[in-house]
């Protein structure tokens, strides 16, 4: 009977004496907690695709969404610099080089907010707000476009309109 | 923190047994009810799927956030060149967006914003207000044009050396600044 008791008793008291088991309970405490810092952009809605255990899914491999597209992004802002500066150091009205010009600021705006929208509205977070974004850009885009035909046909064109505006 | 710490703890000292309160109970009685009340320090519970997914998402709300904008250098992230270059592109080309929509529903609404309208509207403001105008789109544009220039030299790999990034940004805040004037009150 001693025997049966001992070894229960030892490790009650042995339990009770122990004040390393408590400290070690306040240590694992600290982890269960991270101090709040304030956030300027917080967190969205969290959205779990299938378990934790899921790998990542790996996007598509594509030439047009990456290398190509990064290409003709910089290949148009490289041809802005002359595009921007040539109609106002010329000091001459050229339709042609002011539709250039307008065709590929525009361009250059829409593939910039592209990027904005794509940073800023993370389709794996907010999938319905990117959607209505993404439209509304392109429709905006749309909209600019057919505004600046209207600007270049029906009035001075947009370096001369500057110029204008500029000396006034 | 350290009210959860304490609670924790007092949590902890509640379901801990204690040795000495069962001094007096003959001993056959203690041995049989210490075999059988170990302190059991983690229960488990049983949970749907669902509600695993529900606290994974908790957990994840709680997270670090990254980037933490309010944990850099004020210079790093405030007034960092590629930063200022898009809040700058856009500004200019949401204007744009802004004004050519506006001009193509101009008839429908009735505004005059022709070139016409607009330049006789602006040359009757004072010089500073069109100064100011001119500054509030010369800059942005001044902006803009130096940095996507500095970033295109980046694009091919020149420029990467820390002393020649620190030059390279003070170089671009003053010359987009004085650019920018002389665009606007210069001319």
């Amino acid at each position: 009977m001693a025997s049966i008791m001992r070894s229960s008793v030892l490790r009650q008291t042995a339990l009770a004496a122990k004040p390393a088991f408590r400290n070690n309970a306040v240590k694992a405490a600290a982890f269960h907690s991270s101090a709040q810092r304030s956030a300027i952009l917080p967190p969205g809605p969290q959205r779990i695709e299938g378990t934790v255990n899921d790998p990542v899914p790996i996007p598509n491999p594509s030439a047009v969404d990456g290398s190509y597209h990064w290409t003709f992004e910089r290949l148009l802002a490289a041809g802005l610099v002359p595009l921007s500066i040539a109609p106002f150091a010329a000091g001459s009205l050229n339709p042609t080089t002011d539709a250039i010009l307008c065709s590929a600021v525009l361009l250059h705006s829409h593939i910039g907010f592209q990027s904005v929208v794509i940073d800023y509205i993370p389709k794996r977070t907010y999938p319905g707000l990117r959607k209505f974004f993404w439209w509304g850009l392109n429709l905006a885009t749309v909209t600019v476009g057919v505004g600046l035909y209207e600007f270049e046909t029906n009035d001075v064109g947009v370096t001369e309109a500057i110029k204008r505006i500029w000396k006034a | 923190m350290i009210a959860q710490r304490l609670g924790l703890a007092a949590m902890r000292s509640a379901t801990k047994p204690n040795a000495f309160f069962s001094q007096n109970i003959p001993r056959m009685v203690l041995a049989s009810a210490m075999s059988t009340s170990q302190a059991r320090l983690i229960s488990t519970e049983k949970l749907t799927p669902e509600q695993g997914q529900q606290i994974l998402v908790k957990q994840r709300l709680d997270r670090p956030v990254s980037p933490n904008l309010g944990i850099y250098k004020m210079e790093q992230t405030w007034f960092g060149a590629s930063a200022w270059t898009r809040i700058t592109g856009c500004a200019l080309s949401g204007a744009a967006y802004v004004y050519f929509t506006a001009y193509l529903a101009s008839p429908l609404l009735g505004f005059h914003i022709e070139s016409a309208a607009l330049a006789s509207g602006f040359a009757a403001l004072p010089f500073v207000v069109k100064g100011a105008i001119k500054f509030a789109l010369a800059f942005p544009f001044t902006f803009h044009f130096i940095n996507g220039i500095k970033h295109l030299v980046y694009d091919l790999g020149i420029g990467f050396a820390k002393k020649q990034i620190t030059r390279g940004e003070i170089a671009l805040w003053v010359s987009s600044i004085l650019g920018g004037g002389y665009l606007a009150f210069g001319l």
